[in-house]
């Protein structure tokens, strides 16, 4: 679908929402326009409006969500509040978080699915296969295509999802939070297929959190409370915010300014290096305070004392029915007060292990102890008292109307007397930062809060080990320096906490440990300066894994030392 | 056989390539005569239908998902021959419970007809894709909404399983215990089945937006990606069904008012 | 041609009957096709939101169905999608819902699925549903437990009790006819009587609808009265609901009663650990005595729990189960008689069983089967469908036009 020369194909003009029932709109005087072959990301905190902004930037305000819409939004000249039904279609598209919940549903191969969008648009059958073709091809997804779209991974289902948009002709795309839920290399796969689109001369709108991404943007849009806060480059705007709202920028955005490079290229790793490198000792020592002083320490503590627990597990092999080992012979002792991040990659057996814990798993061989004592015998709901298991996917446990009676639920299984019950989610609550929320619907807070709630409900059960599988998996940099203090304040109690994630910033600067999983065995094991030392590169590399970015810079750099954050590696400049 | 395929055998027997709409109207067609006709018509409706299944090479999946309806078919049998309203003729007794002439005659016919019925229906999924049966019906004037609910729902019992093995782990991980009383089992079930519930429904409205910006909820027409193949003889074969159909129909209401 | 209305001859039956079984078959395909057609044609109306959300109420009701059948309860539960699409969406959505679910199950591979045997109550779902949208729309969902309007809830369940009285005494007093008397003149003659008895019934309980909501039940808004009767009803039917249920399951010919932990073919039943769960059942009078001082403790509980905040608001969700389950088991009676000979291979097996040897027929068993599960069903179902909507999201519940309108805050 070509564009006429002087028509911009997403013009949003002094845009306001207001939901019915709301007494604040949820954006006000918001402007942006997107040209053909331009990236446009849109960063903010957590009810900012982002999603209310992707939602009208795509024409679904006010003619599929009923909400009030003033200022105007055009695509393609198109008026969206005017258009007639079906016009907007194959002009812009949108995708959403959850992979799942973008394909069909009704399709039984990638190619169909891709069908599904030039059937509704009355496509003639003879133009579809090499439509098809051509979108697949120009996707880079051709091997997908007589797979079973619910057999995908999520990466591949989102990258299935852009395609179909694409192959309706859409030139406008617009995406909220497209890679919340994927792992590193889903990430990577779906940041390059947004730029190969732009190349091509696609217009992109994409509401993001991961840095990664929104630096590769060529504009970013930072909103808050419902109101534009800054834009620019995306290096400078994240700068102008983070100044504006108390936020901390990304590390690399940090180190570009430290460098006194041009924040066109705050991205740029080789760029912040050499900036460095010319700087020296000079470059200064803080620029933005780094992320573990911007928040005071959690003012909390457990409400009931409880005796450390010392985790062990030994010679831990684990088969699948099929008879795959998924762990093979894993031994690890975890002491009270530790905290453990456990790295690799997607079936390196990571979550498999920690499944032992709390019996969730029974092992084929070896055993696990508690405190010396094996696990076994023992049922998951009694093992709950003493290892606090938070899954990836709150939606796969909240059931109750209110977030309060949600987090008491743990308690109460363990038969906790109900006065020491209130004590213990007012207490959680607090943890988390949530207990303006205690009345709420969980399900009517946005997932970064969803995951807190599940995380409260574990709190709540007063644990001894934490275990948390991907805490921060379509987190906020909110969410993620809250779940970050908890995992403090727990240590300080004394307690353990073991993590799974994909996140190497937030484990180098959270754990004092890191382990490193491949093919079901241990490959590395100590604390992160150590395992992200640049001698430790080729056995990352082989786990898929890449070292945090302070420490990539100063690998460039040649420095000795192994910084975790930017003030770690400046102060390494300095010295 | 997979989540999503359902019942189907992936093969190309001469039962595979009827069109849809042929097999929808002989599953009509030998549910009719079985229900309406005399019993008599019974046997020679069977050895047909299992003629067919074992000439597309059929007969082993058709075998095992007798398993299906087994305890069905067992319990029509059983519980008519032994409770027989107004049964005179014993045909055996044990202890307090006698076998019934009546109540077997009745309990055969009845298994009968719902193993003709099961096995009609079976050798239809057997051979034919869902998506292939609805893309014909809605050739035919049928709603391709329905179509998509009907696609999206079978779609979604297989994701539902999957989501509530997910939950089972995350509730007993929160000390959910699911031994002990049949009242404390029974409580258990809220926060089992309920985020089974409220995270699919959570979900409809991203996937209706998802949806929407597919075109699915504007509608100027559809044209359709599926091609189902109608060979010549199918037309042929369809007229003699509904001719068939007709028939049957006639011959059961004739027998009502005699 | 003389239609026995109650009494359809099943195959080979040896009781007297006259209407042979055939014109039961055409009569529920006739309504089935009609109904289908009906609802087909509204279906152009429905938007993609709906749509979506009957794709999972259908995957949910296959989903808590089945495991119901695998657990050979003696309820069916699988419903509970179709009465949440009728609230949210309306009837014609909700009976598209039904309708499309009992089709669906019976062709999906799935443990507890019954097979293609399923498909036959499909028209019964789709009146679900119906009875579902209305129910909604007026406001079961909705009531406040001071709403005014909850008057002609409480003058129905009046009727219905009246009516069910009126019955008792004629039983009482003249005794019922032997409608499945031996000789074929006098059931008929009897099952005439037996009609006129139960129009006359039917006909006390309307007119004592009639004139309660005109007089004892006619609420001003802010009335006091409406929360203290709507409590009172409330624990009356927890009574009458747990007295229902404890003698159907424990009294000397209950449910309890059948399971011996063998199944009729001599095989050790695996369900409940082929426990003999005979000695569970009580006899006369211990039992009736023990039914009725459970329940009474139960309606005091209900009372004490619904004089708190807004609980006995579930009176008015319970009378929609209830008379939805009325119609159900009307239903689908015909349909177990005529296809199954009352016999479906669930749970509710027992219970046909129960009533054969207590000596009803085919068809009356099957109805009793049916009145006996469903209105306890379809409650049960509304109960869970109320607590859906009260934990459902706003951004959900408001995509639907009757999400608010139908549903309480």
């Amino acid at each position: 679908m070509t564009q006429e020369d002087g028509v911009i194909p997403l013009r949003i003009q002094d845009i306001g929402v207001r939901y019915p029932g709301r007494r604040e709109p949820s954006l006000q005087a918001v402007s942006i326009s997107v040209a053909a072959g331009e990236r446009v990301g849109v960063a903010g905190r957590t009810g900012a409006g982002k999603s209310t902004l992707a939602l009208a930037a795509a024409g679904f305000i006010p003619r599929v969500v009923r909400a009030r819409l003033e200022g105007g939004v055009a695509i393609e000249g198109i008026d969206t509040a005017a258009a007639a039904p079906g016009e907007l279609l194959g002009r812009v598209g949108i995708v959403f978080a959850t992979p799942a919940n973008q394909l069909s549903a009704s399709k039984l191969s990638v190619r169909e699915e891709l069908a599904f969008g030039l059937e509704n648009l009355a496509v003639p059958r003879s133009e579809m296969d090499p439509r098809i073709d051509a979108t697949l091809a120009r996707l880079a997804i051709g091997h997908l295509a007589d797979r079973e779209p619910f057999a995908l991974s999520g990466g591949e289902q989102q990258r299935v999802a852009i395609a179909s948009i694409v192959a309706m002709g859409t030139d406008v795309l617009v995406l909220d939070e497209p890679t919340a839920q994927l792992d590193p290399a889903g990430t990577t796969s779906v940041a390059d297929l947004l730029d190969e689109l732009a190349r091509d001369g696609a217009s992109i709108l994409c509401v993001e959190h991961d840095p990664a991404v929104l630096g590769g943007m060529d504009r970013c849009l930072v909103l808050d409370r419902g109101r534009q806060v800054a834009s620019g480059i995306p290096g400078a705007a994240l700068v102008e915010a983070a100044e504006a709202l108390d936020l901390t920028p990304p590390t690399l955005v940090l180190l570009a300014a430290a460098a006194g490079i041009d924040l066109a290229k705050a991205f740029d790793e080789e760029a912040i290096a050499a900036g460095l490198q010319a700087r020296g000792g000079a470059a200064p020592s803080v620029v933005a305070a780094p992320p573990n002083t911007t928040r005071a320490a959690l003012a909390w503590a457990p409400p009931r004392e409880r005796a450390p627990v010392r985790v062990a597990v030994e010679d831990l092999v684990h088969r699948y029915p099929t008879g795959i080992e998924a762990v093979r012979g894993v031994s690890l002792s975890i002491e009270p007060g530790e905290s453990v991040a456990i790295l690799g990659q997607n079936g390196s057996g990571k979550t498999t292990l920690v499944k032992h814990l709390n019996g969730l798993l029974r092992p084929a061989e070896g055993r696990v102890l508690l405190d010396g004592a094996p696990t076994e015998g023992r049922s998951i709901a009694d093992l709950a008292g003493t290892i606090g298991f938070v899954f990836q996917n709150p939606d796969e446990q909240l059931f109750e109307r209110s977030v309060e009676r949600e987090v008491a639920f743990g308690p109460r299984n363990l038969g906790i007397a109900a006065c020491e019950i209130s004590t213990l989610v007012a207490n959680s609550l607090a943890a988390v930062g949530l207990t303006e929320e205690r009345a709420t619907n969980p399900y009517d807070l946005d997932l970064s809060r969803r995951k807190l709630v599940a995380l409260a409900g574990v709190l709540a059960m007063n644990p001894a080990v934490l275990v948390l599988d991907e805490p921060t998996t379509g987190q906020d940099a909110d969410g993620i320096a809250q779940v970050g203090l908890v995992i403090d304040a727990m240590r300080a109690a004394g307690r353990s906490v073991i993590a799974i994630t994909h996140d190497m910033e937030f484990a180098a600067s959270r754990f004092v440990r890191i382990v490193v999983m491949r093919e079901g065995t241990i490959v590395a094991d100590g604390p992160p300066a150590t395992v992200f030392a640049p001698s430790n590169r080729e056995l990352l590399a082989s786990t898929g894994l890449t070292p945090p970015p302070a420490a990539r810079i100063a690998a460039r750099l040649r420095l000795g030392a192994v910084p975790l954050d930017a003030a770690g590696l400046l102060a390494a400049l300095r010295s | 056989m997979s989540a999503t395929t359902g019942y189907f055998v992936s093969g190309s027997s001469w039962l595979h390539r009827r069109h849809p709409l042929t097999k929808l109207l002989a599953v009509a067609f030998i549910l009719l005569a079985a229900f309406l006709l005399p019993p008599v018509v019974l046997p020679i409706l069977a050895v047909a239908i299992v003629a067919a299944i074992w000439s597309a090479g059929l007969l082993r999946p058709a075998l095992h998902a007798m398993r299906i309806p087994a305890f069905l078919l067992l319990s029509i049998l059983i519980v008519n021959s032994l409770f027989f309203p107004g049964a005179t003729d014993k045909l055996m007794s044990v202890g307090p419970l006698s076998v019934s002439r009546e109540g077997l005659t009745f309990g055969l016919i009845s298994a009968g007809r719902i193993l003709l019925a099961f096995l009609a229906s079976m050798t239809l999924l057997f051979t034919t894709l869902a998506d292939d049966a609805l893309e014909a019906l809605i050739a035919r004037g049928a709603s391709h909404r329905i179509a998509f609910v009907v696609l999206s729902a079978v779609q979604m019992v297989p994701r539902m399983q999957a989501r509530a093995g997910a939950i089972l782990e995350a509730q007993q991980a929160r000390g959910l215990s699911l031994e002990g009383s049949l009242l404390r089992r029974i409580r258990a079930l809220v926060p089992l089945i309920g985020p089974v519930m409220l995270g699919s429904l959570v979900d409809v409205r991203e996937r209706t937006f998802a949806l929407e910006a597919r075109g699915f909820g504007a509608r100027p027409g559809r044209t359709a990606y599926r091609v189902v193949a109608d060979p010549p003889i199918d037309r042929w074969l369809r007229l003699l069904l509904v001719v068939g159909c007709v028939a049957v129909v006639i011959v059961a209401i004739s027998g009502v008012l005699r | 041609m003389n239609v026995d209305w109650l009494q359809v001859c099943a195959e080979g039956q040896t009781t007297p009957c006259v209407a042979p079984v055939q014109v039961a078959y055409l009569i529920a395909l006739l309504v089935g096709v009609v109904l289908f057609a009906l609802v087909a044609r509204r279906s152009r109306d429905l938007t993609t939101g709906t749509l979506v959300l009957m794709g999972v109420a259908i995957a949910i009701n296959i989903a808590v169905g089945s495991i119901t059948v695998l657990l050979r309860l003696p309820i069916y539960l699988d419903s509970i999608g179709t009465v949440l699409v009728g609230a949210l969406a309306g009837p014609w959505a909700g009976a598209l819902t039904g309708i499309l679910a009992n089709l669906i199950w019976s062709i999906l591979p799935i443990p507890g699925g019954g097979g293609p045997t399923i498909a036959f109550y499909a028209p019964v779902a789709g009146v679900i549903g119906l009875m579902a949208g209305f129910w909604a729309s007026r406001g079961v969902f909705q009531f406040r437990a001071d709403d005014a309007r909850v008057g002609g809830f409480l003058s129905l369940a009046a009727g219905i009790v009246a009516a069910g009285l009126a019955f008792l005494v004629v039983q009482i007093v003249i005794g019922i006819p032997d409608i499945s008397a031996a000789d074929p003149a006098t059931a008929l003659d009897n099952q005439g009587r037996f009609v006129l008895i139960a129009i006359a019934c039917v006909v006390i309980g309307a007119v004592v609808a009639w004139v309660t909501a005109r007089t004892l039940f006619a609420f001003h808004s802010d009335d006091p009265r409406i929360r203290s009767y709507l409590v009172a009803a409330t624990s009356i039917a927890a009574f009458a609901i747990v007295f229902a249920l404890f003698r159907l399951l424990f009294s000397p010919k209950g449910y309890f009663s059948g399971v011996t932990g063998v199944k009729a073919d001599g095989t050790p039943d695996g369900f409940l650990g082929s426990a003999n769960l005979t000695s569970l059942a009580l006899p006369d009078p211990v039992g009736l005595i023990a039914g009725l001082v459970l329940a009474g403790v139960v309606g005091y509980l209900v009372w004490t729990w619904a004089r708190r905040g807004d609980n006995a608001r579930l009176f008015p969700v319970w009378i929609g189960g209830a008379t939805t389950g009325l119609i159900a088991a009307a239903i689908s009676a015909p349909i177990s008689a005529g296809v199954f000979g009352g016999v479906t291979g669930a749970g509710t097996d027992a219970l046909v069983a129960l009533f054969r040897t207590l000596g009803l027929g085919v068809f009356q068993s099957a109805f009793a089967q049916g009145l006996t599960s469903d209105p306890l069903d379809k409650t049960i179902s509304y109960t869970v469908v109320f607590a859906i909507l009260g934990a459902l999201p706003i951004t959900v519940r408001t995509m639907y036009s009757r999400g608010e309108a139908t549903v309480a805050e």
